[in-house]
C-alpha cells in the first residue's frame, strides 16, 4: 500500500493562504480526503490551544493563547544557542477530561525517560539566566511598545492555517488572561511552574514596572526557589502531590522515633544551644570615640548578652539585649574581610544602634542567623538554624565569586550571579558585590519558605503590583486627535494619556451594559452604566484582538460561578468570537454582544 | 479565657473572704485596687506578685504568692526531675517533693516540651506512643492492668507537662475601661487573641456584639491611639508598655476598624465621584471584596497623594507626594517621574504599627489635626524613628491608615472581619444558645497551642528563679489559717453582703459605681432578669437555670478535676478551654477520685479540689454549679489547700500533682 503527501489548496483559507499536505494512502476515498482536510483546517486557535494544555497537563486552557514570537534580532548569534527542541507530535492521550497521574505525573508523561525529562523541564523551573541573556532579550521601553507585543495575539476563533501559522512555526503559549482561577498547587504543578516563568521574565525584562524594594525581593525569591529547586528537584511535584497534613504527620512520627532513644539524649537537645564568642561591639549612637571593643558574647534564647570576658561570663553581664522585634542588617564585604552585624534594637525610647563586628565567615553565619531568628522571636533552637547558616554561607559565597571575575561566574553552580535575578537596570545601578547585600536582606523573610510556597509568594507579589493584569493597545479615542493607550484589566478599562504618562479614565466592567464592534471601520464602541459612552479605534491590534481581550475577561469572570470543571466553549466563542462564532450580521454589518450586568448573553440588537 | 477570667474572679472573692473572715472587712479589696489604679492597668504575672507584695496584708501576699507557686513548683519540679536525669548538681534545697524516683521513667516526659508537636496531637496518639517508650512490655493485645496504670502515667505525664506549660504563660492582668467610664478587668494571657478577648466582654458586657467593637489602646505621650486587629494577641503589645506609662486599653466602638468591608468603594475606588459612590448596589461592593480580597494575592487600594512629613526632630512639616503599595509607602523624590522605578521607599510594613495621632495641630504644629504615623510597637515615647504624617483631611487619613492595615495584615484582615460578622450574628441571637461562648474558647485552643512552646521558651527566664523559690517557701505557710474562713463562709449560703465587697478587687474603679451589678449580669445573658442575681449564690439550687447559663465561664473548671482524679484524663488537660459537656461528667469525678488513684495522698486530693466555696463574685453566676462539685469533693479531705483554689485547678495543681505522681512512679517500682 503505498501513501503519498497531496497539496491541496483551499481558497476558504484565503488566497495567500499555503496548501495543505495531506498524507493519503492508497485506499482512501475522496470522502476520506475531504474528512481529514477538514479535520486540519478546522479546528480553532481556541480548541488547539486546549489540546495543547491537556497534554501538558495545564487546567484553564481558556486562560492561554498563542503568540507570534517576537523576531530574533540577530539571526547569526543562532549558532550558538542550539535549542532543545521537545517531539510531543506521538504522545498518545488518554481521553480522559484530567489525566490519571503516574509517578506524579501524567501518565502519557511517564511512558519513557524522555518524555519524563519533558514533564520535568515543565514541571520545575529553570535556573536563573544568565545576565547575558538578560541583556540581550528585546526589552519593551515604554508603554507603546508593550502594547505592540499584543497585536501578536492570534485569533481564537480561526484556524492556525488561516492566520498563516504553518507546519514547524513556532508560536509561543501564554497566559494571557490574568485571572488566574483557582490555582492548586496539587494539581497545577505544570501551570505554576509556567505562570512562575512567564512572571519571572515579566519582572526582568521590566515590562511591568515595580520599585527597586520589590525587585530586590523578586531576585531573593528567585535565588531561593533556583536553591530549593536544586537541591530537590522534585519538590514542587511531590510535595505538591502530598497533602500539607500528610506530610507534616510523617515528619512528625519521623521526628519521634528519632527522639525516643535515649532520654539524656533528649534532654541533651532540649537544654537550648548557645553561641559563645569573642565579638566586636559598636554603637554609634553613643558619642564615645572608642569604636569597637572586644566582649565575650553568650546567644541565648532570643537574646545576647556580653561580658567583660569569658572568665566573667558566669557572673551578671553588662549587658543583655532581647533581640525580639529588631532589625538586622548585613554589612559585607568578603575581600575586605569586613562582617558586620547592623542591629536596630527596638526600645520604648526609639531605636537603638548596635553593629556588632564578627572575625571571620563562620562566626558571621552563625552570628547573623541568630540574630536573624532572633528578631523573628525564634530562639537558636528553632529548626531553620542551621539552613540559615547555611543561606547566609551562600551568599557570602555568592559575593566572592561575583567580585572576582563574572565572566564566569556560572560556571561554578554553587553561586548565582545576583545579576541574573534582576533587571538590566539594575546591572547598570549596581555592581554585583553591592546587590548581593540587598538581595540578602530581602532573602531573609523568605528563606524558610518550601519551594510550593516560595513560588506562590512570587506570583502574589507580582499580581500585587499596580500595574498588574494590565495589556495595552494604542488607540485612538472617537473625537480625539492622539493616540492614547487602552488598558486591559480583568476588571476594568483604563485609558492613559501617553502625554501625561497617567490614567486618566477608569472604566469597570460590572458598569459595561453592551460593546459593539463595528468590522467595517474597525471601530470598538462600548455602553457604560449612566450614559457614558466610548468608542475607539485600535492601532496597535486589531479590533478583533481587542473585542477577545474584553469578551475573555468577562468569560474568565463568569467562571467562579458556574462550579463545573467543564469549560463552557460556546459561551467563550459567543463573547469572544466576534464575525466568526456569533456570526449576527447586523443591518448595518454591527455586531452586538449585549452584556447585562454580569449575565453574559449575547444578543442580536 | 473565661475559665482564666472565672479564676481570676474567684482569687479575688476568696481574698475577700479571708479578709473578712479576718475581720478586715473591706479594706483589703480597697487597697488593692488602688494600687492597681495607681501603677498600671496590666501588670505581668511576677509584676502582679510583686505589687502584691507591696501591700501591707500579708494575707493577700500569701495568696497571690500561692498562685504563682504552684506554677512555679512545677518549673522547679522539672528542672530538678531533669537534673536528677544528668544528675550532676544536686537539686535546689528548697524542692519540698524529692524528684529522686523519676529518673529512669520520664523518659516520655522530656519529649513534649522538646516537641511541641506531641502535646498538639490527638489524645489517642499521644498516649500510645508514650506509652511504648516508658514501660518495658506493653505490646499485650488487651489492656493489662499494668498497662491502664502506665496509661494512666503517660496521661498524667502528659497533663504534668501541660501543666508546666501553661505555668510559662504570661498572663496579665488588664483593665478594659468602657464607653461609660467604668472599667472591667480581665486576666488575659498571652495566647489571647484581641478576638478573644472581644468575646469575651461581649459576655460580660450588654452590648450588641456588632462589627464594630474593638479594643483600641491609648498612649497619651505620644497621643496616639491604635485599634488592635483581632487576630493579634492582646498580651504582646501591652508587654511593650512602659511601666509608667498612662496607657489604656478601651473598649469601643470603632467604625473605620471594617468601614473596608462596608464600602469597599470608598477605598478602591476613591477617586470616583463622591455621589456614584454613595450609591452603590450592594451586589457590586461584593464584587469589590471579591475581586480585592478573595484573589491568588490581597490587593492594596492604590492609594497616591500629597501628604506632610514631620522632618526629623524639627517642627516642621514638609509636603511629599506618596504612593502605597503592597510592599510599603514610597515617594517621589523631586524632580522624578511617578514610574515604579523612580520611587524612594519611605517605609515597609514589617515592623511597624499605623496609629492614629490626636490633636498633632496642637502638639507638633502640624497642618491639619489628620494624623497617623508609624512605629516599631516598642517605641513608647517620643524618637525620631516614629514617622509623622500629615493629610488634608479626615478622609484621606482614613484611606492611608486602612490601606496601610490592607498592606500589612492582608487576608487576615478580612477573615477577620469575617469572623467578627458571625460573632455578630450569633450575639444578635444570642438568648437562645450558649454555643458561641463555650465554642470559642476551644476553637482557639489548637492555634494557641502551636505556638505555645516557643513562647514558653521564651518566657523561661522572665521568671526569675529567685522569687520563685520564694514564693513556693510562702506557699505552705500561709495556707492552714484560711481555710476554714472559706468553708464557713461557704455552708451558708452567702449573704448578699460578701458578694458586695468582691467586685472591689476586681475592677478598683467601678466599686463605688453601680457597675457592680452591670459586672453580674453581663454573664448572663442579655435578658439578664433581676431575679438571676438571687439565683447564683445558692450553687446546686437551681438547676435548670444554671444548667443554660452555666457553659461559658463555668465549663474549665470541671473536666480539670475530672482529670485529676478520675482515670481517664486526657481530655480536660489536653484542651485548655474544655469541651462543653462537662457539665454532666462534672459531678461524677469526685466519687471516683480517691478510688482510681493508687496512691493518693491527701494532698493531692486537695490539690486537685476546686475553689473553696466564695460566695458568687461578680462573673461567678454561671460558675455557681461548679462550686456544688466542689463541695462534694471537698467535704471527704479535710484539709483543702489554700493556694489550689486560688489557681484555677489546672495550674495550681501543678506542683503536688508532681509530687504525686513521682509517689506513684515509687511505689509502682
Amino acid at each position: 500500500m503505498s501513501a503519498w503527501d497531496l497539496l491541496v489548496t483551499v481558497e476558504d483559507l484565503g488566497s495567500d493562504a499555503p496548501s495543505v499536505t495531506l498524507s493519503v494512502a492508497s485506499d482512501l476515498h475522496v470522502g476520506g480526503v475531504i474528512l481529514k482536510l477538514v479535520e486540519k483546517t478546522r479546528s480553532s486557535v481556541f480548541q488547539t490551544v486546549m489540546g495543547v494544555c491537556r497534554m501538558l497537563n495545564i487546567r484553564h486552557p481558556e486562560e492561554h493563547s498563542f503568540l507570534r514570537p517576537v523576531e530574533e534580532k540577530k539571526k547569526k548569534k543562532d549558532k550558538d544557542s542550539a535549542e532543545e527542541i521537545y517531539d510531543l507530535t506521538e504522545v498518545p492521550l488518554s481521553s480522559a477530561s484530567r489525566p490519571c497521574l503516574y509517578n506524579g505525573m501524567p501518565a502519557h508523561f511517564a511512558d519513557s525517560p524522555q518524555m519524563e525529562a519533558i514533564y520535568k523541564m515543565l514541571s520545575v523551573t529553570q535556573p536563573p539566566p544568565a545576565p547575558e541573556v538578560i541583556t540581550k532579550q528585546f526589552r519593551p521601553a515604554s508603554v507603546v511598545d508593550k502594547a505592540h507585543i499584543n497585536g501578536r495575539w492570534l485569533d481564537s476563533s480561526r484556524c492556525l492555517m488561516q492566520q498563516g501559522i504553518q507546519e514547524n512555526d513556532r508560536v509561543w503559549l501564554r497566559f494571557k488572561y490574568f485571572a488566574s482561577y483557582d490555582i492548586d498547587p496539587k494539581y497545577d504543578v505544570v501551570r505554576l511552574t509556567q505562570l512562575y516563568e512567564q512572571a519571572r521574565w515579566a519582572i526582568l525584562l521590566e515590562d511591568i514596572d515595580c520599585t527597586e524594594e520589590e525587585m530586590m525581593l523578586f531576585g531573593a525569591l528567585q535565588y531561593h526557589i533556583s536553591k530549593v529547586s536544586e537541591s530537590e528537584p522534585q519538590a514542587l511535584s511531590s510535595s505538591a502531590a502530598m497533602d500539607d497534613l500528610e506530610s507534616a504527620l510523617q515528619c512528625l512520627e519521623v521526628k519521634m522515633e528519632g527522639e525516643s532513644s535515649s532520654a539524656s539524649e533528649m534532654l541533651e537537645n532540649m537544654t537550648a544551644p548557645e553561641l559563645n564568642d569573642y565579638l566586636k561591639i559598636f554603637r554609634p549612637k553613643r558619642l564615645t570615640l572608642k569604636g569597637y571593643k572586644q566582649y565575650w558574647f553568650k546567644f541565648q534564647d532570643t537574646s545576647i548578652s556580653y561580658f567583660k570576658s569569658k572568665e566573667e561570663s558566669i557572673g551578671e553581664p553588662i549587658q543583655q539585649i532581647n533581640l525580639k522585634g529588631c532589625e538586622v542588617a548585613p554589612d559585607v564585604n568578603v575581600t575586605a574581610q569586613k562582617f558586620l552585624i547592623r542591629l536596630l534594637i527596638p526600645a520604648p525610647e526609639g531605636m537603638n544602634e548596635v553593629y556588632l563586628r564578627c572575625e571571620n565567615e563562620q562566626q558571621y553565619a552563625q552570628w547573623m542567623a541568630g540574630c536573624r531568628l532572633a528578631s523573628k522571636g525564634k530562639s537558636l533552637a528553632d529548626s531553620s538554624f542551621q539552613s540559615e547558616i547555611q543561606s547566609i554561607r551562600s551568599f557570602l559565597a555568592m559575593q566572592k565569586t561575583s567580585s572576582g571575575s563574572h565572566s564566569n561566574a556560572n560556571a561554578n553552580d554553587e553561586s548565582i550571579n545576583p545579576h541574573s535575578l534582576v533587571s538590566p537596570r539594575y546591572h547598570k545601578k549596581y555592581k554585583a558585590k553591592q546587590l548581593t547585600p540587598r538581595i540578602l536582606d530581602a532573602y531573609q523573610n523568605v528563606a524558610q519558605l518550601s519551594l510550593t510556597d516560595a513560588v506562590m509568594r512570587f506570583l502574589q507579589i507580582w499580581q500585587a503590583l499596580p500595574d498588574f493584569g494590565l495589556s495595552y493597545v494604542v488607540v485612538r479615542f472617537k473625537g480625539s486627535r492622539k493616540d492614547e493607550v487602552l488598558g486591559i484589566a480583568p476588571n476594568r478599562l483604563i485609558r492613559i494619556d501617553l502625554a501625561v504618562g497617567e490614567v486618566v479614565k477608569t472604566w469597570r466592567y460590572n458598569n459595561m451594559k453592551q460593546w459593539n464592534v463595528n468590522w467595517d471601520i474597525r471601530q470598538v464602541a462600548i455602553e457604560f452604566e449612566g450614559n457614558i459612552n466610548i468608542a475607539f479605534a485600535c492601532v496597535t491590534a486589531d479590533c478583533k484582538i481587542v473585542h477577545e481581550f474584553i469578551g475573555g475577561y468577562i468569560f474568565m469572570s463568569t467562571r467562579s460561578r458556574s462550579k463545573s470543571d467543564t469549560l463552557n466553549e460556546e459561551l467563550f466563542h459567543k463573547l469572544t468570537g466576534g464575525h466568526e462564532a456569533l456570526s449576527i450580521p447586523h443591518k448595518d454589518g454591527l455586531l452586538l454582544v449585549q452584556t447585562a450586568g454580569h449575565q453574559n448573553q449575547s444578543q442580536q440588537a | 479565657m473565661e475559665d482564666i477570667d472565672t479564676m481570676f474572679s474567684d482569687l479575688l472573692v476568696e481574698i475577700d473572704l479571708i479578709t473578712q473572715s479576718l475581720g478586715q472587712e473591706t479594706v483589703p479589696p480597697a487597697s488593692l485596687s488602688s494600687t492597681h489604679e495607681e501603677t498600671n492597668y496590666f501588670m505581668n504575672y511576677t509584676d502582679l506578685n510583686d505589687s502584691l507584695y507591696e501591700l501591707e496584708d500579708t494575707d493577700l501576699d500569701a495568696l497571690m504568692a500561692d498562685l504563682v507557686a504552684d506554677l512555679n513548683a512545677t518549673e522547679i519540679k522539672l528542672a530538678a526531675d531533669m537534673q536528677g536525669l544528668k544528675q550532676p548538681s544536686p537539686p535546689p534545697p528548697d524542692l519540698p517533693p524529692p524528684p529522686q524516683g523519676l529518673s529512669p521513667r520520664p523518659t516520655s516526659s522530656p519529649v513534649s516540651p522538646a516537641s511541641p508537636a506531641i502535646s498538639t496531637s490527638s489524645n489517642v496518639s499521644t498516649p500510645t506512643s508514650s506509652t511504648t517508650s516508658p514501660l518495658p512490655p506493653p505490646q499485650t493485645t488487651k489492656p493489662t492492668r499494668e498497662e491502664i496504670e502506665a496509661q494512666m502515667k503517660a496521661d498524667k505525664i502528659k497533663l504534668a507537662l501541660e501543666k508546666l506549660k501553661e505555668a510559662k504563660v504570661k498572663k496579665l492582668v488588664v483593665k478594659v475601661l468602657m464607653n461609660d467610664g467604668s472599667a472591667k478587668t480581665l486576666m488575659v494571657d498571652e495566647r489571647q487573641s484581641v478576638r478573644e478577648v472581644l468575646d469575651n466582654l461581649f459576655e460580660k458586657t450588654h452590648c450588641d456584639c456588632n462589627v464594630d467593637w474593638s479594643l483600641c489602646e491609648t498612649n497619651p505621650e505620644l497621643q496616639l491611639e491604635r485599634t488592635f486587629e483581632d487576630h493579634e494577641n492582646l498580651v504582646e503589645p501591652l508587654l511593650a508598655w512602659t511601666r509608667d506609662s498612662e496607657n489604656k486599653v478601651l473598649f469601643q466602638e470603632r467604625g473605620e476598624k471594617y468601614e473596608v468591608f462596608k464600602n469597599p468603594q470608598n477605598f478602591y475606588l476613591w477617586k470616583k465621584d463622591k455621589k456614584s459612590l454613595k450609591d452603590m448596589k450592594d451586589q457590586d461592593k461584593e464584587l469589590l471584596i471579591q475581586e480585592n480580597f478573595c484573589g491568588t494575592s490581597i490587593i492594596v487600594p492604590d492609594l497616591e497623594g500629597v501628604m506632610h512629613l514631620k522632618d526629623d526632630g524639627k517642627k516642621s512639616w514638609k509636603p511629599k507626594l506618596f504612593q502605597l503599595r503592597a510592599s510599603g509607602i514610597y515617594y517621589v523624590p523631586k524632580g522624578k517621574t511617578k514610574s515604579s522605578r523612580d520611587l524612594v521607599c519611605f517605609v515597609q510594613f514589617d515592623n511597624v504599627n499605623v496609629y492614629y495621632g490626636k490633636d498633632f495641630k496642637g502638639k507638633y504644629k502640624a497642618p491639619t489635626d489628620c494624623c497617623f504615623f508609624l512605629k516599631h510597637p516598642q517605641i513608647q515615647k517620643e524618637s525620631q524613628y516614629i514617622k509623622y504624617l500629615c493629610c488634608d483631611d479626615e478622609n484621606a487619613m482614613n484611606l492611608w491608615v486602612t490601606g496601610i492595615r490592607i498592606a500589612k495584615y492582608g487576608k487576615s484582615l478580612y477573615e477577620n472581619y469575617k469572623t467578627a460578622e458571625r460573632k455578630a450574628a450569633v450575639g444578635s441571637a444570642w438568648t437562645n444558645c450558649s454555643t458561641p461562648s463555650s465554642s470559642n474558647p476551644s476553637t482557639p485552643s489548637p492555634t494557641i497551642r502551636a505556638k505555645s512552646p516557643s513562647q514558653a521558651n521564651g518566657h523561661v527566664p522572665t521568671l526569675p528563679p529567685g522569687p520563685v523559690t520564694k514564693d513556693f517557701g510562702n506557699v505552705p505557710a500561709p495556707p492552714p489559717p484560711p481555710p476554714p474562713p472559706p468553708m464557713a463562709n461557704f455552708l451558708p449560703p452567702p449573704p448578699p453582703e460578701p458578694v458586695r465587697p468582691s467586685p472591689p478587687p476586681l475592677a478598683p474603679k467601678s466599686s463605688s459605681k453601680p457597675a457592680l451589678p452591670q459586672r453580674h449580669l453581663p454573664t448572663n445573658f442579655p435578658p439578664p432578669p433581676p431575679a438571676m442575681r438571687g439565683l447564683p449564690p445558692p450553687p446546686l439550687g437551681p438547676p435548670m437555670d444554671d444548667a443554660s447559663e452555666a457553659p461559658p465561664d463555668f465549663l474549665p473548671p470541671p473536666p480539670r478535676s475530672t482529670g485529676f482524679g478520675s482515670l481517664p484524663p486526657p481530655p480536660p488537660m489536653n484542651s485548655l478551654p474544655p469541651p462543653p459537656p462537662p457539665m454532666s461528667m462534672d459531678l461524677p469525678p469526685p466519687p471516683p477520685d480517691p478510688g482510681c488513684l493508687p496512691p493518693p495522698p491527701p494532698m493531692f486530693t486537695g490539690a486537685g479540689a476546686p475553689p473553696p466555696p466564695p460566695p458568687p463574685p461578680p462573673p461567678a453566676s454561671p460558675r455557681a454549679p461548679v462550686r456544688p462539685s466542689g463541695s462534694v469533693r471537698k467535704v471527704p479531705p479535710a484539709p483543702p489547700k489554700r493556694n489550689t483554689p486560688s489557681l484555677q485547678g489546672g495550674a495550681g495543681g501543678g506542683g503536688d500533682f508532681m509530687s504525686e505522681l513521682m509517689l506513684a512512679m515509687n511505689k509502682k517500682r
